[in-house]
């Protein structure tokens, strides 16, 4: 019964979809506002029929109804509830189920965003085009990737989910967060492809999405972030990025996502990058689809590749629908897009923003060259060969530090042209803290090229970062008298874009600094411990204590107890450990980590006491991890005080959420609309006394 | 032009100092950092995508102790490499040779780069050579107007 | 240049369409099958020389000229273990074949231990011990249990990953024969 009911929602979300996109269609062929406004609502019925899909699964899922084929594969009676809950997208079918879930939450924010707007021919087709990939995604369910497909005879108890997918509570919030970022970014695609298709390029459906594309671009850093993580603590090999095929599937977007992210402010300043902005759009929306695909079809060997099935072909051919298309619009609309702004000089933040996206463009083409590689060389010579970390460490770190420079740099340069002579003034002292960091590194022992390279660029960066606030700080203190705190609250608030995306640069700093060092230092040594015996490594003194096994209906666990000591002081006792689950030969190890504020003791039990009852133990040290994680937070942080409102000094007769379009005369040059310009240094600069030499301020 | 330069050109001293430093040639690898590296470069035969270095595989470790025999015995990295290549294929390196259709992974993206750099250069100096001209107010309305809806 | 838009629209189609086409061909494969094939098929065997059980040594010269099953194994891990009553009955069939060699390379294992297990089950053919699992990588196994049929003229005529039934075994040994 459930089964049916499941199936069910699912045929009726793929039906609202068909409805909508046929009265938005013909609402938009016959200019029929009821029409246009009943195929918006149609959207609701989209997330509702998604929510009662979901609601089913997990209702079979809690109670272990083994008549459905996803649930006798994915659940047990002995999987905990958590792990019962989380088994929604714990396999193929569930994870399309969850997709559609969310794709249906951000086409209801659109739907009811623009409720007063769906006369507007823009939000028309971009609900069109949202709706057309929930019915893909609907169809997907309906076809070959169907979660509730029934078997002709349940099983007494389920398979119960990859050991790996049940022992870590970061299951509970990687994969919906990182959805949460992926699926996000179809939103601006919607958009673009509906000022492609309408003809409308002006920034007017840059502001629509703006917040949305930010929320997107959050959701995902934070998703791949706590992927890292859970690489990391869970599964054991004492790293955190091995630039595995999924992990490049998400980076990709990322990329393209950033690289849109700067570009758009240059598109709000000057209306140039339009044709580019526009591509981007299309390209991240695309990379999330093809990542889809590389990932679930099994063409690429990865520790995270889920069980093949006939999904592949389906998403192969969506990939190519919507790559035509987009590219399609363009090559029909893109000339007329040609920006009426030009760039002025070589010094300047265009020139910063557009050296910015060729970097980002440039990385991105490497992650998606070495992750597809290998299938290139099997069709050209038949022999299949690997691409692996070596070549990405190698071709992304210039890149990396290339972008470090300009993340340094930019904030000093101004719109439009400057004098070399400003742009020296502004970055000397920061130059020089960077130039004395490398330096510094370099005396107390540092040899690796790259690594002191990010240290500089880090401590440049951060020197710049520290600047502006002091900057905008000090003006407000000048022009109004404020206290220092009073100053840092109200200047970031008056612009959380400049402010929020300082924050999240200066969490990049750090993230860069901890991959500089990870590759430099790091000890990693197998020791074999009978009980009592105890090892050193790196200054660690690690005993063991002894093991016990504990068995649960859900796993066995085998768990050594290591007593750790650094310098004659206890840190406390680790218990390393491995797990087998009824269902798996193979034993799942789980790593203990000592973390501490320079770097990570991390055990794992290599093997299990034998017939000598020693024990091998897997120590690593592992330098600086905590600063990823912070640097992740700051990362966070500065997203959402992006996100924050302006705080007007003026009240606006023209409230900012209303969004019809405007007739010319309320251009006003003196009212600054919302978010097509960005005021951010202006204020500070007139108040700098070195502006220019001589000239009175 | 010292006065205005000075600080500059000290600052490019320094950063000399280092890259000097660290770019200085000082002999032969230990043999145990060779071995990392090594170890880093081959795939484990019986994991998905982890190299030799970071896995636990028993596989694995038998390869890091074959890796340390061969320098021990003298043999070079290239040696060493092509041994493990005759017997697992080439499937086993993490990095692509530079031979053959694998030269292509590594040309590609500077291939890409290059293009890139030339179109925003082209860009640059096209617009330096353009006229600017002076517009009138209905001008500047106008472009306005485009501005907000195309 | 007219129509910059346009044109790099169409550089960019081409590239996405060769992508596509290299995408589509690999749909149907399975790389985690594919790196399972061993290299050395239709290559010479790799010499080795190991110590036995009873002390003595194992080379390759002791199965020259004969059809030969060299199969990896040890008495711990599961699939080894779900194989060897095939490993048992299709050795009590052939082992009377005067061309027929049959070689257990033991590794990650203890003497005691193998020892232990060899005489519970009455293993009969001849078990070699390679503690530092050189004769492995020589022969690129990425496992255990891990088979190969070797012809007479020492060349390796079929490799696999894997348990084996005995029909498998059997197929090996033709193999070996029709390499010879």
């Amino acid at each position: 019964m459930k089964a049916a009911l499941g199936y069910a929602s699912v045929a009726f979300g793929a039906g609202a979809a068909v409805v909508g996109i046929t009265a938005l269609l013909a609402g938009l062929q016959l200019r029929d506002a009821f029409l246009l406004r009943f195929g918006r609502r149609c959207v609701y019925a989209v997330l509702i029929a998604a929510l009662a899909a979901a609601g089913v699964m997990e209702w079979a899922l809690i109670s272990h109804d083994f008549s459905l084929r996803y649930v006798a594969e994915n659940n047990s009676t002995g999987t905990p509830l958590l792990y019962t809950i989380t088994g929604l997208w714990a396999a193929l079918e569930g994870s399309i189920l969850l997709w559609a879930v969310i794709l249906g939450g951000y086409l209801t924010f659109v739907a009811a965003k623009f409720r007063k707007r769906d006369q507007d021919p823009l939000v028309a087709v971009a609900l069109i085009t949202g709706l057309a990939v929930a019915l893909f995604f609907s169809a997907l369910m309906l076809g070959p990737a169907n979660p509730f497909r029934e078997l002709s005879t349940a099983p007494f108890d389920g398979r119960g989910p990859n050991p790996l997918l049940q022992n870590h509570v970061l299951m509970a919030f990687h994969p919906p967060i990182l959805y949460l970022g992926y699926v996000g970014f179809t939103v601006p695609f919607m958009f673009g492809i509906a000022a492609l298709v309408t003809g409308r390029f002006g920034e007017g459906w840059l502001s629509d999405t703006r917040r949305t594309t930010l929320v997107a671009w959050g959701f995902l850093t934070l998703g791949i972030i706590l992927g890292a993580w859970w690489s990391y603590e869970v599964l054991g090999w004492g790293g955190f990025w091995a630039w595995d095929p999924v992990e490049n599937a998400s980076f990709l977007p990322w990329l393209t996502a950033t690289a849109f992210i700067h570009s758009v402010i240059v598109q709000e300043r000057r209306g140039m990058l339009r044709v580019w902005n526009l591509s981007l759009v299309i390209a991240t929306f695309c990379l999330t689809i093809l990542g889809t695909f590389l990932t679930r079809s099994g063409v690429i060997d990865s520790v995270h590749a889920f069980t093949q099935s006939d999904i592949g072909p389906w998403l192969l051919t969506f990939f190519g629908v919507v790559a035509a298309t987009g590219i399609g619009l363009v090559a029909w609309r893109g000339d007329k897009l040609r920006a009426p702004g030009r760039i002025d000089s070589a010094v300047s933040r265009e020139s910063a923003f557009l050296m910015n996206n060729l970097l980002f463009a440039a990385l991105a083409f490497v992650v998606l060259l070495g992750t597809v590689f290998p299938l290139i060389a099997e069709a050209l010579r038949g022999s299949r060969l690997s691409v692996g970390e070596p070549y990405f460490d190698r071709m992304a770190t210039p890149i990396g530090l290339a972008l470090l420079f300009l993340m340094a740099a930019a904030p000093a340069l101004p719109w439009r042209a400057t004098s070399g002579e400003v742009v020296r003034n502004r970055l000397l002292v920061p130059a020089w803290i960077g130039g004395l960091t490398m330096l510094g590194a370099v005396i107390l022992g540092a040899r690796g090229l790259a690594e002191i390279l990010a240290y500089g660029l880090g401590a440049f960066a951060t020197a710049g970062i520290v600047r502006q606030f002091v900057l905008g700080i000090r003006g407000r203190r000048r022009a109004l008298g404020e206290s220092r705190a009073v100053a840092l609250g109200r200047a970031t608030r008056s612009n959380p874009r400049l402010y929020g995306g300082l924050v999240v640069h200066f969490g990049v700093v750090l993230i860069a600094v901890v991959l500089a060092a990870s590759s430099a230092y790091g000890a990693n040594r197998d020791v074999t411990l009978k009980k009592g015996e105890s090892a050193t490594v790196s200054g660690y003194t690690v005993t063991f204590l002894g093991s016990h096994t504990s068995r649960s209906s859900q796993k066995t666990t085998i768990s050594a107890d290591i007593k750790v000591e650094k310098g004659g002081r206890v840190l406390g006792t680790y218990a390393p450990a491995i797990s087998t689950y009824p269902n798996s030969t193979e034993g799942i190890g789980t790593p203990s980590v000592h973390t501490g504020l320079v770097d990570d003791l991390y055990l794992t039990l290599v093997s299990s006491p034998g017939a000598q009852r020693a024990i091998t133990l897997g120590v690593r040290v592992n330098p600086l991890i905590v600063w990823l994680w912070i640097g992740g937070g700051f990362m966070a942080l500065g997203t959402i005080l992006a996100l924050a409102p302006r705080l007007r000094r003026r009240p606006r007769s023209i409230p900012s959420d209303d969004l019809a379009p405007r007739p010319l005369a309320d251009a006003d040059p003196d009212h600054r609309e919302p978010d097509t310009h960005g005021p951010d240094e202006r204020e500070p600069d007139h108040r700098e006394p070195d502006h220019r030499e001589g000239v009175p301020v | 032009m010292i006065k205005r330069w000075g600080a500059w050109i000290a600052l490019a001293l320094v950063v000399v100092v280092a890259l000097t430093v660290v770019l200085w040639p000082n002999g032969s690898q230990s043999a145990a950092a060779r071995a990392h590296d090594l170890e880093t470069q081959f795939k484990c035969p019986e994991c998905e995508g982890l190299s030799v270095a970071d896995s636990q595989a028993p596989t694995s470790r038998a390869i890091r102790a074959d890796i340390k025999r061969r320098i021990k015995a003298g043999q070079s990295d290239g040696q060493i490499r092509q041994a493990y290549v005759d017997t697992y294929g080439e499937s086993i390196l993490l990095t692509p040779q530079d031979s053959g259709v694998s030269l292509l992974v590594w040309i590609l993206p500077i291939v890409v780069l290059a293009l890139g750099a030339t179109g925003i250069v082209l860009v640059l100096r096209r617009n330096r050579d353009e006229p600017h001209l002076h517009a009138t107010e209905a001008d500047e309305r106008l472009v306005e107007r485009e501005h907000r809806d195309g | 240049m007219k129509h910059p838009a346009r044109i790099a629209a169409l550089a960019v189609a081409l590239v996405v369409i060769v992508f596509g086409v290299v995408l589509a061909l690999n749909v149907g494969s399975d790389p985690q099958e594919d790196a399972k094939q061993s290299n050395l098929v239709g290559k010479a065997a790799p010499s080795f020389d190991l110590p036995n059980l009873a002390g003595g040594r194992v080379t390759l010269a002791d199965i020259a000229g004969k059809s030969a099953i060299v199969n990896f194994w040890n008495h711990w891990c599961i699939p080894c273990q779900q194989e060897a009553p095939a490993l048992e009955s299709f050795y009590a069939e052939h082992k009377d074949d005067p061309d027929f060699a049959m070689i257990g390379i033991v590794r990650d294992d203890t003497t005691g231990d193998v020892k232990a297990y060899v005489k519970k089950r009455g293993v009969g053919w001849t078990i070699a011990l390679d503690p530092s699992s050189v004769a492995a990588l020589d022969f690129g196994t990425r496992g255990q249990p891990e088979t190969y049929a070797i012809s007479p003229s020492g060349v390796v005529a079929a490799a696999k990953y894997g348990p084996m039934s005995t029909t498998e075994l059997e197929r090996f040994l033709a193999a070996a024969r029709a390499n010879a």
